[in-house]
C-alpha cells in the first residue's frame, strides 16, 4: 500500500498537516492510535503567553524573539512563524470550526477556575475578553445544569467579580435530561451533548433565558454541539442575550468537534484515516524511511515519500518513560533525555517541569535523528519536539500547528 | 461537628490519631467529659502513614514476645468491634532460597508461645491459595494477619467519643500549657483557622501526640527519650495478593506486602531522622529501589505492576541512646505518669506501640486518668463495637441487598458500614460519583463534610478516599474542591486549598514518575495548570 | 535497574489515565444510562473485582462489546476485553433459554435449513413474532433473516469441490453460520471471484459456528469446545499450506483475537493465517500476484458501512479500496458508526430500543445517502440496516463478484480451467 505522505499521529499537528497535505494532491494517510489530546481542548489555542514569568498580552511576536534560539518559533523564524500561523483561521473555518483571534495582541479567555489568561485565537462561541475592563461593571449570568459537578459557578464569580462584575448563579434543569442523570457517572459534558439536540435545545434554550433575566450576558458550561455548531446557533438566536460557553473538563465537547470535524475535512479531501492502529517499526534504506509497519495491517507496510510524526508526548506514548530511561517507542529517534530519572522532575507541583522540556532533537528542519544521523524525509511536529515547555509558556497550540505547518510545507513541495 | 469548646473538662486529649481518638472514645464512654485537641486532621501523623497491617503478632513473636501477644488479643479484639475497617485476609510469612528455613521452625515456636496460631504450609499449597506469591518460595506459615484502613479506624472513635458527649477539634494547635504549681491545669491552643488562641482546662492532660509529644513534652516542661524512625512505603495501583505477605527471617526493609481496600503496599525501612525533618519527609529514589527490589523477590509481579505514590511515616521510638538503627527497640507500649517520673501532676504521656495495639494504649491511659480523677469505671472499648461494625440484625436481608447494588454501592457500603444509611441521597444528582477511581458519590461528599471534620480537601480524602485511586485526584480533585466550596463560600480559599491538594498528591508521585504514573501527572498538569489556570504566579 | 522497566497488566487495565475519551465513543452510554460506561464498566471496576468479585456489577451485560472504546484509547486499554472478561468471570446470572437458542446458530441453522421455507413464512408472522415476544422476549419488531433450504457446505461439495483441485493455490475459507445456513449466495460470490483470480477454494474440515454469539450469551464451555474445534481444522488448513479466509469481519475478529482473549484459547501458530477475503485480494492485487478485470458496465452508487469488529481490526481500507478499484462504482462515505444491533443483543426484547436509538444516526445518513446500497463485511449489520434503513446490503465480495468481468480476468490471470 502507498501515499504520498503518511502521517503518524492523528491529533492537532497530525490533523492540520495531513489537511494540508491532501489539499496540495498528495495522496495522505493518517495513522491515529486512539483519540488525541484535542479531546481536552480548553477552546482557546495559544501561541504566547508567558515569557519569563510575565504574561504576555501585547506584542506576543516581538516577545517571542526573546526565546531562545533552539526554541521551534525562532527555528523557524518568527516571521515565517507568523505567516504560517495565519493560515490557521481559515484552514479552520473550512473545516467549520470558527474562531476568533490575532497574532497582533492577545486576549483572554475565562478557564473554568475563574482565572483570565492570555489566547491567542478561541472558539467562536467562548468567553472572551481584549481586556479586563471590558467586564467591569458587567451583570453575567451563570447558569449551570442542575446536577453536573464538572463547571464550577463559585469558582467563576469569584473571578469576574474580582474585576468589578455582578455576577448571579442558578442551576437549570429539562426533562430530557432526567434519563442521562440517573446516570452516576456519565453526566459528562460529552453524553449531556449526545441529548441536548432538536427540541432538547429550545427547551434548554427557555430556561436559560428565563435564568439570565436582567443580565447582560448569560454564562454556561460547554455542553452543546460535539459533531458541529449547530445547537449553539440554535440555543443563541432563542436567547435575548449574549451566551458565552466555558470550558468543561476532562473531555470537551468543543474538543471532540475539532478534533471530529478536521478529521471529516480530511477524509472529505480525499484523505484515508486509519484509526486505532499503531506502528510498530519502520525500514529505512540508508537515511530514508521507506516504509513502515503498524499492528493491525501485520506483514503488509505502507509505504511513503515522506512521514511526519507527530505522536505527541507521554500522554499518548508519543515518549515511554520507565524507570531509569525516556525513549521514543516507534524508531527509537534521538532525544534530549538524560538517564536519571530524578532530573526529570521539580518537586514543587507547579514550578516547570523538566520532563515536559523531554522530546525527540531535530535538525533546523525539524528532522529527527537516529544514532546521530538525521532521517531525511521524516519530519516530527508538536509535543513531541524537544525543548520547550509548552506549559508554562503557553504556547502548546501555537507550536503544534507552526511545526505541523512547516512539516506541510516540506511534504508538499 | 466542632462547638466552641467548653471551659473546663476532665479529660483534654492531645492528638488526633488512632492513640487520641480511642482515647477519646474510652474516656467519654466512662463518662469524663472530654476534649480532643489534634494540631491538624486526624490520622496527619503516624496514623495515616503506616503499612495499613493488622498484624497477627508474628513478626514480634521471636524479639518482643510481650508484644507479639498483646497483637494478636488486640487482632482478634479489632476483628469484632472494627469489622467494617478490618479485611480477615489471613497473611503467609514465606521463606525465598536465599533465606534461612530455620527461622520458620523458631518463628512457629515463638507464635504457639504467644497464643498467635499458626499453621505450616506445603510451599506448592501456598503458591496455590495466594497465587501472586514467589513461585520459589521453599517455606510458608499462614498467620491471622489482616489488613485495617486506619481512616475508617480514627473516624469511627471520634464519632464514638462525639456521640458520647465529647468535643472534638481539629486544626488547634497546642503552644504552650497552663500550670498551677507542679500541675498542668490546661492547654493554650492556636487555631490555625484563624490564628486566634484560647485557653482550656482540664484536669488531666493526655499527650498522645505520637512523635510530636516529644515537643509537647518539652512545652510541659518534660524530657522524653524518643526517636523519629522514617519508614518508606510504596503504594501499587491495583491489589496484586489477596494475603499478606511477610519475609520469613529476621524483620528487615520491604518484608512485608500489604493487600489494603483496592491497592497493595510494600514497606518498609527504617532511617533515623532529626526531628526538624518529621513534618517535611521525602521519599529518596535509594528507598524507591530498595522497596521495589526487595519487594520483587516477595511477588515478582512487583517488577512490572504500576507504582501509584510512596509515602513515609514515621514511628514515635522511645528507647535508649546507644541503639543508632532504631529496628530493634521494643514496639511495646510505653505509658508515662509524669507525677511520678517528673513531679508533673495532672499529665500524661502515652506513646510507643503500634496501630493495632491502640485500643491497649486508649485503655492504660484512660486507666491512669481516671486512677488520677478517682474515678472507678471499667474500661468497654473491647466489648462495645465501633460505629459501624455493629451486628446488623437484618445482616441476610442486607446481605442480599447488597448484591444487586451497583459497583459504587457496594463501595460505600464497605466503607462506612452500618452507618452507610446516614449517607443522604436525596436525588439522582446526590448519586453521582465525584471519584470514579475510588466510587465515591456526591452524597458520600456532602456527609463527610458535614459530619466528619472536613475542612479541605486532603481531610475529605483522608475520610472518603477521594484522590487516592490510580489518577491520584486528576478527575475527582476539582470537582471536589466545588463541592467544598458550595460549603466554604470563599472560592480564593478554596482554589488555593486545591493548588494544595494536587502539591500534596504530586509529593507522593515524583518519587515513582515514570511509565504510566508520569503520563497521568502530564495530563494532571495539562488540565489544571492549562485548561483551569491553576498555579499561575500572576492570575 | 532491571525493574520496572516495563508496565503489564491484564488487556492494560493498569494503563488507564482515566482521560474518559473511552466514554465518548461508546455507543451505549449515549442511549442507555444504566449501563455504567466503558471507563466505570472496564478499568474502573477491575480493581475492585480483583479485590472481592462481589464487587461485579450485573450491568455490564449492556455493552455491546463493539469495541469503539478500544480503538479510541490513548493508552491501548483493552476496554472491552476487560468488560466481556469480567462478564465471563464474574457473573452468576445463567444464560436463560432464549440466549441459549440465540447463541446456538449452529444447532438453530441446521433445524431451519431443514424446514426452510415453513419456517421463514412462520418467522414472518406477525401473531407468531408476538408469541416470540412475549414468551421469549425476542422483539417482535425484529425481522429475522431468512433461512436458505440448501447449506452452503451441501452446494460447494456438490457442484464446486471438485473444480477447486485444479488451482495450484488454494485457501481455506471459513464460511460462519450466516453463509451456511441463510446466504449461500456469499459463498459462491467468493468462489466466483478467487477461482477467477486463479484461487482455489476449500472447506475447513468440521467448521463450527466462531462462538462469538454463545460468548455474549455466556454459553462458555460450548464456545470453547466449538473454538477448540475450529482451531483444529485451521490448523489441518495451515499444514497444507492454506491460509484462511472468512467473509465475515465478525467471524474473523473473533478467531484472532476472542479467541485468546476470552477464551483463553492460544492460536498464535496461526493467527496470522487467518484473515478476511478482501484483505487477501487486496494484497494479492497490490503485489502484482494477480489481475482483476472489472465490467464497464457495472454503474452504482455504492455506501460503505464500517462495523464495528472491521474498526477493531482495522482493515477496513482493503474492503473500501477495492470497491474504489471498481471504475463504475461511485463510493460514498460513511461515518463509521455502530448500527446497534451488536449480533444477538439486538433480537432481546430489553435491548431493542437501545439498538434502534444506537443506530439511528447510521440510518438517517444511509436514507441521505442515496446510495443504491450499502456495503458492509458483517451479516448481522446487514440485517439491521435492511430493517431499520430499508436499504439492502451487500458483502464487499459479492460487489466484486457482481463487478467482476470473469472471463477477461481469467485471461489477465491464464488460470487453468
Amino acid at each position: 500500500m502507498r501515499f504520498d505522505n503518511i502521517i503518524i499521529g492523528g491529533g492537532l499537528s497530525g490533523l492540520i498537516a495531513a489537511v494540508v497535505s491532501q489539499r496540495a494532491g498528495k495522496k495522505t494517510a493518517i495513522i491515529s492510535a486512539g483519540q488525541s489530546a484535542l479531546h481536552f481542548w480548553s477552546g482557546s489555542f495559544e501561541f504566547l503567553g508567558n515569557i519569563d514569568g510575565n504574561m504576555v498580552i501585547d506584542h506576543p511576536l516581538m516577545e517571542a524573539e526573546r526565546l531562545p534560539d533552539s526554541h521551534p518559533y525562532k527555528k523557524i523564524g518568527i516571521p515565517h512563524t507568523a505567516e504560517l500561523l495565519s493560515k490557521v483561521a481559515p484552514l479552520l473555518q473550512e473545516a467549520g470550526i470558527k474562531v476568533k483571534g490575532s497574532l497582533e495582541r492577545n486576549h483572554y479567555r475565562l478557564t473554568p477556575m475563574g482565572f483570565l489568561k492570555p489566547a491567542w485565537l478561541t472558539l467562536d462561541e467562548y468567553f472572551m475578553a481584549d481586556h479586563p475592563s471590558q467586564i467591569e461593571g458587567k451583570k453575567y449570568a451563570i447558569v449551570n445544569i442542575a446536577g453536573y459537578i464538572d463547571f464550577y459557578p463559585n469558582f467563576l464569580r469569584n473571578g469576574l467579580d474580582k474585576h468589578g462584575a455582578s455576577c448571579t448563579i442558578s442551576a437549570i434543569d429539562i426533562p430530557q435530561l432526567a434519563p442521562l442523570r440517573k446516570s452516576t457517572t456519565e453526566m459528562r459534558a460529552t453524553n449531556m451533548s449526545r441529548f441536548l439536540r432538536n427540541d432538547a435545545v429550545d427547551s434548554l434554550a427557555k430556561e436559560i433565558n428565563m435564568a439570565s433575566r436582567g443580565a447582560d450576558e448569560a454564562i454556561v458550561p460547554a455542553v452543546l454541539g460535539m459533531f458541529s455548531d449547530e445547537p449553539v446557533r440554535r440555543l443563541r438566536n432563542q436567547i435575548d442575550r449574549p451566551v458565552n460557553f466555558i470550558a468543561t473538563t476532562p473531555a470537551s465537547v468543543p474538543g471532540v468537534r475539532c478534533q471530529l470535524s478536521l478529521r471529516d475535512y480530511f477524509i472529505r479531501l480525499g484523505g484515508t484515516f486509519i484509526p486505532g492502529d499503531t506502528v510498530k517499526k519502520g525500514v529505512f534504506d540508508g537515511q530514508r524511511l521507506k516504509r513502515v509497519y503498524t499492528v493491525n495491517f501485520g506483514d503488509m507496510p505502507i509505504e511513503a515519500d515522506n512521514f511526519v510524526i507527530c505522536t505527541g508526548s507521554f500522554f499518548g506514548h508519543g515518549l515511554i518513560a520507565n524507570i531509569d530511561r525516556i525513549y521514543e517507542p516507534i524508531f527509537g529517534l534521538d532525544l534530549n533525555e538524560t538517564g536519571d530519572r530524578t532530573k526529570w522532575y521539580d518537586k514543587d507541583f507547579f514550578s516547570p517541569q523538566p520532563y515536559m522540556g523531554t522530546g525527540v532533537t531535530t535538525d533546523s528542519e525539524f528532522r529527527p535523528s537516529l544514532n546521530g544521523h538525521t532521517i531525511e524525509n521524516l519530519y516530527a511536529t508538536g509535543a513531541l519536539l524537544a525543548g520547550f515547555n509548552a506549559l508554562k509558556e503557553g504556547s502548546g497550540a501555537g507550536i503544534t500547528l507552526a511545526t505541523a505547518l512547516h512539516a506541510a510545507s516540506k511534504i508538499c513541495s | 461537628m466542632e462547638n466552641t469548646p467548653r471551659k473546663e473538662y476532665d479529660v483534654i486529649i492531645i492528638g488526633g490519631g488512632a492513640t487520641g481518638a480511642g482515647t477519646a472514645r474510652d474516656c467519654a464512654l466512662r463518662g469524663l467529659k472530654t476534649i480532643l485537641a489534634e494540631r491538624l486532621d486526624f490520622t496527619a501523623g503516624a496514623t495515616g502513614r503506616n503499612h495499613g497491617l493488622l498484624h497477627s503478632g508474628a513478626r514480634y513473636a521471636h524479639t518482643d514476645p510481650e508484644s507479639a501477644s498483646e497483637c494478636i488479643k488486640e487482632n482478634i479484639i479489632l476483628k469484632r468491634i472494627a469489622r467494617h475497617c478490618v479485611e480477615e485476609t489471613s497473611g503467609l510469612f514465606v521463606t525465598l532460597p536465599e533465606d534461612d528455613l530455620n527461622y520458620q521452625d523458631a518463628l512457629v515456636n515463638d507464635c504457639f508461645k504467644a497464643g498467635i496460631h499458626v499453621d505450616v504450609l506445603d510451599p506448592k499449597e501456598a503458591v496455590k491459595i495466594e497465587p501472586a506469591v514467589n513461585p520459589d518460595i521453599i517455606g510458608a506459615v499462614k498467620v491471622p494477619d489482616g489488613s485495617i484502613d486506619p481512616f475508617r479506624l480514627t473516624t469511627a472513635n471520634v464519632l464514638d467519643a462525639r456521640m458520647h458527649g465529647a468535643d472534638i477539634i481539629t486544626y488547634h494547635e497546642v503552644i504552650g500549657f497552663e500550670k498551677s504549681g507542679n500541675s498542668i491545669t490546661g492547654v493554650r491552643l492556636r487555631n490555625h483557622h484563624n490564628g486566634e488562641e484560647t485557653v482550656i482546662h482540664g484536669k488531666v492532660t493526655i499527650n498522645a501526640a505520637g512523635i510530636w509529644g516529644h515537643h509537647i513534652a518539652k512545652l510541659a516542661g518534660v524530657n522524653i527519650n524518643m526517636y523519629p524512625a522514617k519508614g518508606a512505603l510504596l503504594i501499587f495501583g491495583h491489589r496484586v495478593n489477596n494475603m499478606v505477605l511477610n519475609r520469613c527471617r529476621k524483620p528487615g526493609d520491604a518484608d512485608i506486602l500489604v493487600p489494603a481496600d483496592t491497592i497493595s503496599i510494600i514497606g518498609t525501612t527504617s532511617t533515623r531522622i532529626p526531628f526538624d525533618e518529621i513534618d517535611h519527609m521525602e521519599v529518596t529514589p535509594e528507598e524507591v529501589d530498595l522497596l521495589l527490589r526487595e519487594g520483587e523477590k516477595l511477588s515478582p509481579a512487583l517488577a512490572y505492576t504500576r507504582v501509584l505514590r510512596a509515602y513515609a511515616g514515621v514511628r514515635p521510638l522511645v528507647a535508649d541512646d546507644s541503639d543508632p538503627t532504631g529496628r530493634s527497640i521494643s514496639r511495646g507500649i510505653v505509658c508515662l505518669d509524669h507525677a511520678k517520673r517528673d513531679g508533673l501532676e495532672g499529665f500524661i504521656t502515652i506513646t510507643g506501640g503500634k496501630l493495632i495495639t491502640y485500643r491497649l494504649m486508649a485503655e492504660e491511659a484512660t486507666n491512669l486518668a481516671c486512677k488520677k480523677l478517682n474515678i472507678n469505671k471499667p474500661c468497654e472499648t473491647a466489648e462495645i463495637p465501633l460505629p459501624g461494625s455493629e451486628p446488623d440484625s437484618k445482616d441476610e436481608e442486607r446481605r442480599a441487598h447488597i448484591i444487586e447494588l451497583s459497583t459504587e454501592q457496594k463501595a460505600a457500603e464497605g466503607r462506612h458500614g452500618s452507618w452507610t444509611g446516614k449517607i443522604e441521597s436525596r436525588s439522582d444528582s446526590d448519586d453521582a460519583l465525584v471519584c470514579e477511581c475510588e466510587q465515591v458519590s456526591v452524597a458520600e461528599v456532602n456527609y463527610a463534610i458535614n459530619e466528619l471534620h472536613v475542612h479541605n480537601l486532603i481531610n475529605l480524602r483522608r475520610r472518603t478516599r477521594l484522590g487516592m485511586g490510580t489518577c491520584q485526584g486528576e478527575l475527582c480533585a476539582c470537582r471536589g474542591a466545588g463541592l467544598l466550596d458550595k460549603h466554604d463560600n470563599c472560592s480564593d480559599r478554596s482554589l488555593k486549598d486545591l493548588a494544595s491538594f494536587m502539591e500534596e498528591r504530586w509529593h507522593g508521585m515524583y518519587p515513582v514518575c515514570w511509565g504510566e504514573t508520569l503520563c497521568e501527572v502530564q495530563f494532571t498538569s495539562w488540565l489544571y495548570q492549562g485548561v483551569m489556570g491553576l498555579g499561575d504566579s500572576h492570575l | 535497574m532491571d525493574l520496572q522497566q516495563q508496565n503489564i497488566s491484564d488487556n492494560n487495565f493498569e494503563s488507564c489515565i482515566k482521560c474518559t475519551i473511552c466514554t465518548v465513543y461508546c455507543p451505549v452510554t449515549a442511549v442507555n444510562p444504566d449501563y455504567p460506561g466503558p471507563k466505570q464498566a472496564g478499568p474502573d471496576g477491575e480493581r475492585y473485582r480483583l479485590k472481592k468479585p462481589f464487587f461485579y456489577d450485573e450491568a455490564l451485560k449492556y455493552c455491546l462489546n463493539c469495541k469503539r472504546c478500544e480503538v479510541a484509547c490513548p493508552n491501548n486499554v483493552k476496554i472491552g476485553d476487560i468488560i466481556q472478561a469480567a462478564r465471563i468471570k464474574y457473573s452468576s446470572h445463567k444464560p436463560s433459554l432464549r440466549d441459549t437458542m440465540l447463541a446456538n446458530t449452529d444447532f438453530m441453522g441446521s433445524m431451519a435449513t431443514a424446514m426452510a421455507p415453513i419456517v421463514n413464512f412462520t418467522l414472518g408472522l406477525k401473531p407468531v413474532k408476538l408469541i416470540l415476544d412475549k414468551v421469549m422476549k425476542i422483539d417482535n419488531h425484529r425481522t429475522f433473516p431468512k433461512y436458505s433450504s440448501e447449506k452452503f457446505e451441501t452446494w460447494f461439495r456438490k457442484e464446486a469441490a471438485e473444480k477447486q483441485e485444479g488451482y495450484a493455490r488454494k485457501v481455506s475459507y471459513f464460511h460462519g453460520c450466516y453463509v451456511n445456513y441463510n446466504f449461500p449466495q456469499l459463498g459462491k460470490d467468493l468462489v466466483k471471484v478467487l477461482n477467477a483470480l486463479g484461487i482455489g477454494v476449500r472447506l475447513l474440515n468440521g467448521e463450527k459456528c466462531c462462538g462469538v454469539a454463545k460468548i455474549a450469551n455466556r454459553c462458555i464451555d460450548e464456545a470453547t469446545r466449538d473454538g477448540r474445534q475450529n482451531l483444529k481444522a485451521i490448523r489441518e488448513a495451515v499444514e497444507r499450506g492454506d491460509d484462511v479466509v472468512a467473509t465475515s469481519s465478525t467471524c474473523c475478529f473473533t478467531l484472532r483475537d476472542e479467541y485468546p482473549h476470552l477464551l483463553k484459547l492460544d492460536n498464535h501458530d496461526v493467527r496470522d493465517h487467518i484473515e478476511l477475503a478482501t484483505r487477501l485480494i487486496y494484497r494479492l492485487i497490490d503485489n502484482g500476484d494477480v489481475k482483476i478485470v472489472f465490467r464497464n458496465d457495472y454503474h452504482k452508487r455504492v455506501a460503505y458501512h464500517v462495523p464495528c469488529h472491521m474498526e477493531k481490526l482495522g482493515w477496513t481500507i482493503y474492503s473500501t479500496s477495492l470497491l474504489k478499484m471498481i471504475p463504475g462504482l461511485e463510493f460514498i462515505h460513511l461515518d463509521s458508526h455502530c448500527c446497534g444491533i451488536a449480533g444477538t443483543y439486538g433480537f432481546k426484547k430489553e435491548n431493542y430500543e437501545y439498538s434502534q436509538g444506537i443506530g439511528e444516526p447510521l440510518f438517517r445518513q444511509i436514507k441521505e445517502s442515496g446510495c443504491d446500497f450499502v456495503a458492509c463485511d458483517c451479516e448481522t449489520c446487514k440485517w439491521q440496516i435492511e430493517m431499520s434503513a430499508g436499504v439492502s446490503v451487500l458483502n464487499p465480495v459479492s460487489v466484486l463478484a457482481d463487478a467482476i468481468d470473469v472471463e477477461k480476468t481469467m485471461l489477465a490471470n491464464s488460470s487453468p480451467s
